[in-house]
């Protein structure tokens, strides 16, 4: 079969461009027009315009402002002794390795520096010394700090008159024969300490409300935050002290029970004889939020297991 | 020539959207190296809790105002307040409360809607 056509033109192959249908769009066009795009995009967002810093977590800080907060969470672990916040924060931090072996490695490093030229980055230091020897680590700041800055008084001997031997004794010393005795052992039995405090305060929140002025409000919870109820609470105050049981008033709660206090008085509020006091609730004025009127401080008081 | 060229352009258009939707939302810049001062207020307010309780520990004040430099802020004490004052307002934790009140009332500013928290006090500090 000839591929000249009836014009005596030379027909195009069966599989040539020219007799597949043309796209609405240029493939080529497509495609490089998506790289430059992509690229051009990319380079603005990343580079030309990027996004405003702010929000910034502590594992982003730089070197030395994330010193600066690892010694603030040691300074507050030196005043608190709460290793569980510690270490939480310190997991925020998102530290290489042993986060407790870092705070060695920072205090290490900030002692050997400037920071430790006044008192107040001494005691920061020292903060962290005492945090993570607790915790069994060691670091150089346990050298540098303990030798190189407490001033070590020099002592001056003064030259005395040269005092004399004293002559040989004329009575020989008596030879003395000791005996070895085996010391009687003895069974001491330790008791066992019942623990003080089943109880822990774990949270105390302020508000205030003009319905529900200068309320304490409690709840005593288990482990998993589920209800006791009919555990007694005692409020004390300065001359006196109200002991009553969570559980009587279901429709708050079987956990929750509640205590109003007299204006400008201050309370503690503990699970009776299970935990210790907490701190003082004072029943200060304050302006309800909603409706502007005077009220009292009115606190929510939550106790849980240790 | 004219479709290469319409292709070029709404390709582009395409590929400048979907380039922005990647480099700000889906995996924007993570700056590192940052200054505290850029730090979320979240993470601002706890530092300032941690050199409040510094304070009370040691009852330097001189060293928890240099502590609290790093923040950025121009007037410490103002800034200190502040936060005392929306910790109260919010009703946050009654011992982080009580730790921003002592650290205020040892700036000199404790304020009357702070008095009845002021109830710790640093060495040498004047109750």
């Amino acid at each position: 079969m000839s591929r000249y056509d009836s014009s005596g033109n030379y027909a195009p192959d069966a599989r040539s461009k020219y007799r597949r249908p043309r796209y609405p769009f240029s493939p080529w066009g497509v495609a490089i027009g998506l790289i430059l795009g992509l690229a051009g995009g990319l380079l603005y967002a990343w580079v030309v315009n990027p996004r405003v810093e702010f929000n910034t977590e502590p594992w982003q800080l730089n070197e030395t402002d994330r010193a600066n907060y690892i010694a603030g969470i040691a300074l507050q672990y030196n005043y608190d002794s709460d290793l569980a916040k510690a270490v939480n924060r310190l997991v925020v931090l998102r530290l290489p390795g042993d986060p407790i072996q870092a705070v060695a490695d920072t205090a290490c490093k900030l002692a050997s520096s400037s920071y430790v030229d006044n008192s107040s980055g001494q005691r920061a230091v020292r903060s962290m010394m005492t945090f993570y020897q607790l915790q069994g680590r060691t670091g150089c700041a346990d050298t540098l700090l303990a030798s190189g800055n407490v001033a070590t008084p020099n002592a001056i001997i003064e030259a005395a008159t040269p005092t004399l031997r004293p002559p040989a004794t004329k009575t020989p010393t008596p030879q003395v024969t000791v005996i070895a005795q085996a010391t009687p052992t003895q069974n001491i039995v330790i008791p066992t300490i019942q623990p003080q405090a089943d109880f822990t305060l774990v949270d105390v929140r302020t508000y205030c409300s003009k319905e529900l002025s200068g309320l304490i409000e409690v709840r005593v919870q288990d482990y998993n935050g589920d209800p006791i109820p009919g555990a007694s609470v005692t409020v004390k105050w300065d001359n006196g002290e109200s002991t009553f049981v969570t559980g009587l008033k279901p429709e708050r709660g079987a956990d929750y029970a509640d205590f109003q206090m007299d204006a400008g008085k201050s309370y503690t509020v503990q699970v009776a004889g299970r935990s210790d006091p907490s701190q003082a609730l004072v029943a200060g004025s304050c302006n309800d939020p909603d409706t502007g009127q005077p009220a009292l401080i009115s606190y929510r008081a939550t106790f849980r297991p240790q | 020539m004219i479709r290469f060229l319409l292709s070029l352009l709404v390709a582009l258009i395409i590929g400048a959207a979907i380039g922005l939707y990647l480099g700000w939302v889906r995996f924007p810049v993570q700056y590192l190296n940052s200054p505290a001062a850029s730090l979320a207020d979240r993470y601002k307010d706890e530092y300032t809790i941690m050199v409040a309780t510094g304070y009370l520990k040691d009852g330097d004040l001189g060293g928890a105002v240099d502590r609290l430099r790093v923040l950025g802020q121009a007037n410490i004490p103002a800034y200190v307040q502040s936060v005392t004052e929306r910790y109260i307002s919010n009703s946050q934790d009654a011992s982080d409360i009580t730790y921003l009140v002592a650290l205020s009332e040892g700036l000199g500013r404790l304020t009357p809607i702070m008095q009845p928290y002021s109830q710790l006090h640093a060495p040498g500090q004047k109750p």
